[in-house]
């Protein structure tokens, strides 16, 4: 449970609209309860006042009261249910971003290192559905559990107004038994199988992709078939621990149904105990089974959802383990948000120097170090090309300067940089949008001439949106080249006086950076540049080089 | 069904005590085989349900078993070259995710639609035999199940492919925005990147629920069915009770039948609110399902011609590999192979070389079994090519997460400790192997650092040593190899041919070509010896 916490802290940071649609749904239950409890008593009542009449005594009933009253509580009950579904979707979709959200900062205050050993599109796509996981945890979990606790107090104290306390003490504990049947004891009945699902899942996936992987050596080994059936076993072992976790959610199910069906039966029983000694008339001995028949239809969305706790707690877990420790609240994020990149370029006041390495060591894990005993020193307003083989480290040392990487040993002290990384990162939105994000403060002129530099204006002028162009997987495909040369010119962009260029002509063709690489000497104007390459003829012109 | 059929009896038990008790006065202790009947129904009913639900569950399992088993089957005919045009990633996508969405149509929405048209059914006979006025009143409120259902049905798909298509447009954005967040972290700008997520989940949200609203109609449609029936069936017994009707079957009832009537009411409808529920399901399998089908058409096999190796002209020997007027070639594109006469006696060490694109691979993988010839016979061995054991090694090595003895008992799973630890050693892994704690049972990718891509080709590589085979292919065995690998390699290929192993391999490289017995040169669909 102390996984969910930071996330039931978060949905419940909208009080007002949780209890509207809590109140909403409330209203359809007690409508839809309220319709048939009604209808009984009113059929009672005619039948014996009909009876009465038959007999010739004068007898009258007031038809217009419950005849009305039904015909309320049914338009109610349409009315009540159609809001509650739209108003409550709405809520589940506000969630969602706020979850989104929450998750987004937390991860920004993250710094890259941490976050490292997150990529590649399992990961993503496992995020996404933990977060849709939780977003269920109010509208599924909270609110019927929470309302099944309000009516069935409502149903129990009215039989007791209406009855008396031997009655309401026997429903009472009938309701309360199928409470914590279709709660608590299913929740912990199929939380170990539900909780290890998504793992067990994960681990399948893992030997699918090694079955294919190896497909061929398998093949030719003669062990495709064996293996296959060992994936099918694997498989099915996951699939019976969920056909196990949904036969108790449904036994559990049937036998909250059963109880809630003997509450009415416990409810007649008295009922007409209370009758005899005419303690309570006949239609209210008929309203109060009803009632209580009514709500079967509350109790019965529970067992599913607290199934699912398992799942819900399984996803909290990791959505805690992997985004990053809660921050607490959003306004402290905004400041804390670029830490993880901050931190590491503290030392800005290094005097006539830019950059200073010193004696920096990087090595990961057990393999040999990628960087030993480095140092490097590079003056403000300085133009230097680091050349190199591939694996040299070129990409370790531009890291290091942005402060995306932290160094085994030894120190790095660097002004605040414009980083543009090995991968060309394009965002899904406009063209505007993501060369602003080097500097949100850029003119479209100033878009449009950094576009003329690298050579892309014409490119956009004569699509139809121009700047407002999308980007990526939606919107206009680019070419590795030109989603560089849009990386390149969003960096440039940037007022900071340190630019890193890591292979920036990756993907463009000679001529072009040629011409590139002349056109964007204005922009290096009066900034300290390093470039790293594996040539010298893959960078913008350079002062001295230093090769690793 | 027996869960429906025990409801109308509970109910019916429900309204006769009702009855007897108020309208009979009779004592409640007079009552109890009433109640007991009642008591026993209720957990007949619960036992039913609880049965279903289990069945369901159980059906929806084997299905899927049987589903994944089918899907084995169709990769294993397609083989390993048809196989490799789609990313492993796509096809475990499908093996798993694709199946699993089949659980909810079969475990939750098949059983319902067959509930949705039996139990109303059920009630309807029993309220026409009670008052068929009522029962005229129920049928007019649900006025052709059918339509409801397909009133139903469209709104849910409709919201259905909104909902789906709005959720996943947004977490697009949000993992577009994870995705890059060290870029964003570089410029500083993570705040305005939350704003921004924040106004477009906004806006997304405002577009949906449009929709949703008119979505959302068609249940509230169901609802308010159900909920004016329910009303309806309550008020005219009511006057009906009282005497104020006069017409049709009014005079006789009861408030045994009254009741049993108004407590079926909402049981008529129960089943259609419970699918419509369960609608998401339907929509949600029949897309994968459309997907897997596809999927399983594709891999089928090109057509085979019915070879048998061993024609009365060539007779199959089991000391050569032989290949008699093999011709081969992709749709639209010249041949691959053509006329192809070829006789590799049991030891040889036969170098495939030539342009890339020549036929190379091609060959190789004819040899291996994994794709067939489109005329002419071809036997190994013997036999027809694949079907004894023999070592491949292809360019893309594969490692499996976990230990190296696990990596190669992948293949040979009889393998004894000392043979991994020999055949690890002979692809001059020793050191490597030595320097982790477990030896061969520590993780090869330890501290989430991996191979290079040399080491996991030897660890490939030992992989053909560890099991006796006859035959060894080797795809470009060298391509792509540090110098360091490279040695290695070349002595463990060594090693096998001294051993009497029939190898055939592609290659560019010299020295392996040195140490061929005998060099073919694959090019424009023919192969002839260099």
């Amino acid at each position: 449970m102390r996984d969910l916490k930071p996330w039931l802290a978060l949905i419940l940071r909208r009080p007002g609209r949780l209890l509207a649609g809590a109140l909403l749904i409330l209203l359809t239950l007690l409508a839809g309860m309220g319709l048939l409890a009604l209808s009984g008593w009113f059929l009672t009542a005619t039948a014996i006042t009909g009876l009465m009449l038959a007999a010739g005594v004068q007898a009258y009933v007031n038809l217009y009261v419950p005849g009305g009253g039904i015909r309320l509580f049914a338009v109610t009950r349409t009315v009540a249910r159609y809001a509650e579904r739209v108003y409550n979707h709405d809520t589940v979709l506000r969630l969602l971003a706020d979850i989104r959200i929450r998750l987004f900062t937390r991860l920004s205050a993250s710094n890259t290192a941490s976050r490292a050993r997150l990529r590649g599109p399992e990961w993503l796509s496992r995020l996404t559905s933990d977060v849709d996981t939780l977003d269920t945890l109010y509208l599924r979990l909270l609110a019927p559990a929470g309302l099944a606790v309000l009516v069935t107090g409502v149903v129990v104290g009215g039989a007791w107004l209406l009855g008396d306390g031997e009655l309401a003490a026997v429903l009472g504990g009938l309701l309360v038994l199928a409470l914590i049947l279709t709660t608590v004891l299913v929740s912990l009945r199929t939380q170990r199988l539900t909780l290890k699902r998504a793992d067990d899942l994960d681990r399948v996936r893992t030997t699918v992709v090694e079955h294919l992987e190896g497909f061929g050596e398998l093949t030719a080994a003669g062990r495709a078939g064996k293996h296959g059936a060992r994936l099918c076993r694997l498989a099915g072992s996951v699939a019976r621990d969920q056909a196990t976790a949904d036969q108790r959610i449904g036994w559990h199910l049937a036998g909250s149904g059963v109880l809630v069906n003997l509450a009415a039966v416990a409810a007649l029983w008295f009922g007409l105990g209370l009758f005899n000694r005419d303690a309570m008339t006949g239609p209210v001995v008929v309203l109060l089974p009803l009632a209580v028949l009514g709500l079967a239809e509350i109790y019965s969305t529970l067992p599913d959802a607290f199934g699912r706790m398992g799942a819900m707690l399984g996803a909290a877990r990791r959505l805690n383990r992997d985004c990053g420790s809660d921050t607490g609240s959003d306004s402290a994020t905004s400041n804390h948000a670029d830490k993880g990149i901050q931190t590491a370029t503290d030392g800005a006041g290094t005097g006539d120097h830019a950059v200073i390495l010193a004696d920096v060591t990087v090595r990961f894990g057990a393999q040999p170090p990628l960087l030993k005993h480095y140092s490097l020193m590079v003056n403000a307003g300085d133009r230097l090309g680091v050349v190199g083989p591939s694996g040299s480290g070129k990409s370790s040392i531009a890291d290091l300067i942005a402060g995306l990487q932290t160094a085994t040993c030894g120190t790095v002290t660097a002004a605040p940089c414009a980083y543009l990384t090995q991968a060309s990162v394009l965002f899904d939105d406009t063209l505007k949008s993501n060369l602003l994000i080097g500097n949100p403060q850029a003119s479209d002129l100033d878009l449009w001439r950094i576009l003329e530099a690298v050579a892309m204006a014409d490119r956009f002028a004569a699509l139809p949106r121009q700047l407002n162009t999308w980007m990526g997987a939606y919107g206009h495909q680019l070419s590795g080249g030109e989603a560089r040369r849009i990386a390149l010119a969003r960096t440039l962009l940037s007022q900071r006086s340190l630019l890193v260029l890591d292979e920036p002509f990756t993907g463009v063709d000679d001529a072009s950076r040629e011409r590139i690489a002349r056109a964007i000497d204005p922009w290096l104007d009066g900034k300290t540049v390093i470039a790293l390459g594996h040539g010298p003829e893959a960078l913008p012109g350079f002062d001295r080089i230093v090769r690793l | 069904m027996v869960a429906g059929l025990a409801t109308i009896i509970q109910m019916g038990l429900l309204a006769t005590i009702v009855h007897r008790g108020i309208i009979d006065r009779v004592p409640p202790p007079d009552l109890l085989p009433w109640f007991l009947a009642l008591i026993a129904v209720i957990v007949l009913r619960g036992f039913a349900q609880g049965l279903q639900a289990s069945y369901a569950a159980n059906c929806s399992r084997a299905l899927r078993a049987r589903v994944r088993r089918e899907l084995n089957t169709s990769w294993r005919r397609s083989g390993p070259v048809g196989l490799r045009e789609v990313s492993a990633g796509t096809l475990a996508r499908e093996w798993l995710d694709h199946v699993e969405a089949l659980h909810g149509y079969f475990a939750r929405f098949l059983p319902q639609l067959a509930l949705s048209a039996i139990v109303p059914l059920m009630i309807l006979v029993v309220v026409f035999w009670l008052d068929w006025l009522a029962a005229i009143f129920l049928l007019l409120s649900a006025p052709l199940i059918p339509l409801f259902m397909a009133l139903v049905g469209m709104g849910a798909e409709k919201l259905n492919q909104q909902h789906f298509e709005v959720i996943g447009r947004l977490s697009g954005q949000f993992l577009d925005k994870v995705r890059g967040l060290t870029t964003l972290q570089i410029f500083g700008q993570t705040a305005s990147a939350t704003d921004a997520l924040r106004s477009r989940s906004n806006d997304y949200r405002r577009i949906t629920m449009k929709t949703l609203r008119v979505a959302f109609l068609s249940s509230a449609v169901l609802e308010f069915f159900a909920s004016v029936a329910i009303a309806v069936v309550a008020i005219y017994i009511g006057f009906g009770l009282l005497g104020y009707i006069n017409y049709g079957p009014s005079p006789e009832l009861t408030l045994f039948s009254g009741l049993f009537i108004l407590l079926l009411a909402p049981e008529f409808f129960q089943p259609i609110r419970l699918l419509s529920q369960h609608y998401h399901d339907r929509a949600a399998a029949l897309g994968a399902a459309s997907e897997l089908l596809a999927r399983m058409d594709r891999l089928a096999p090109r057509p085979q011609p019915c070879l048998v190796s061993g024609a009365a002209d060539a007779p199959a020997s089991p000391d050569l590999i032989r290949a008699t007027g093999v011709h081969l070639a992709y749709p639209h594109q010249p041949a691959v192979l053509d006329g192809l006469d070829l006789t590799i006696r049991l030891g040889q060490i036969v170098a495939l070389t030539g342009p890339s694109g020549g036929g190379k691979s091609t060959l190789l993988h004819l040899l291996a079994g994994f794709i067939h010839p489109d005329q002419g016979e071809l036997s190994v061995f013997g036999e027809p090519p694949g079907n004894r054991p023999f070592g491949w090694l292809s360019q893309s090595p594969f490692l499996v997460q976990g230990s190296w003895a696990d990596n190669l008992r992948m293949t040979v799973p009889e393998a004894s400790d000392v043979a991994i630890a020999a055949a690890l050693r002979r692809v001059g892994l020793g050191p490597l192997l030595d320097s982790r704690p477990a030896g061969i049972h520590s993780t090869v990718s330890e501290g989430g650092v991996g191979l290079s891509g040399g080491q996991a080709r030897r660890l490939s590589l030992a992989r053909v040593f560890i099991a006796d085979y006859d035959l060894v292919l080797l795809d470009e065995p060298t391509a792509g190899l540090d110098a360091d690998s490279e040695v290695y390699v070349l002595e463990a290929m060594h090693q096998l041919a001294e051993a009497g192993k029939t190898l055939v391999f592609s290659t560019h490289h010299q020295a392996l070509l040195t140490l061929a017995d005998r060099i073919l040169l694959v090019n424009n669909g023919e192969v002839r010896d260099a």
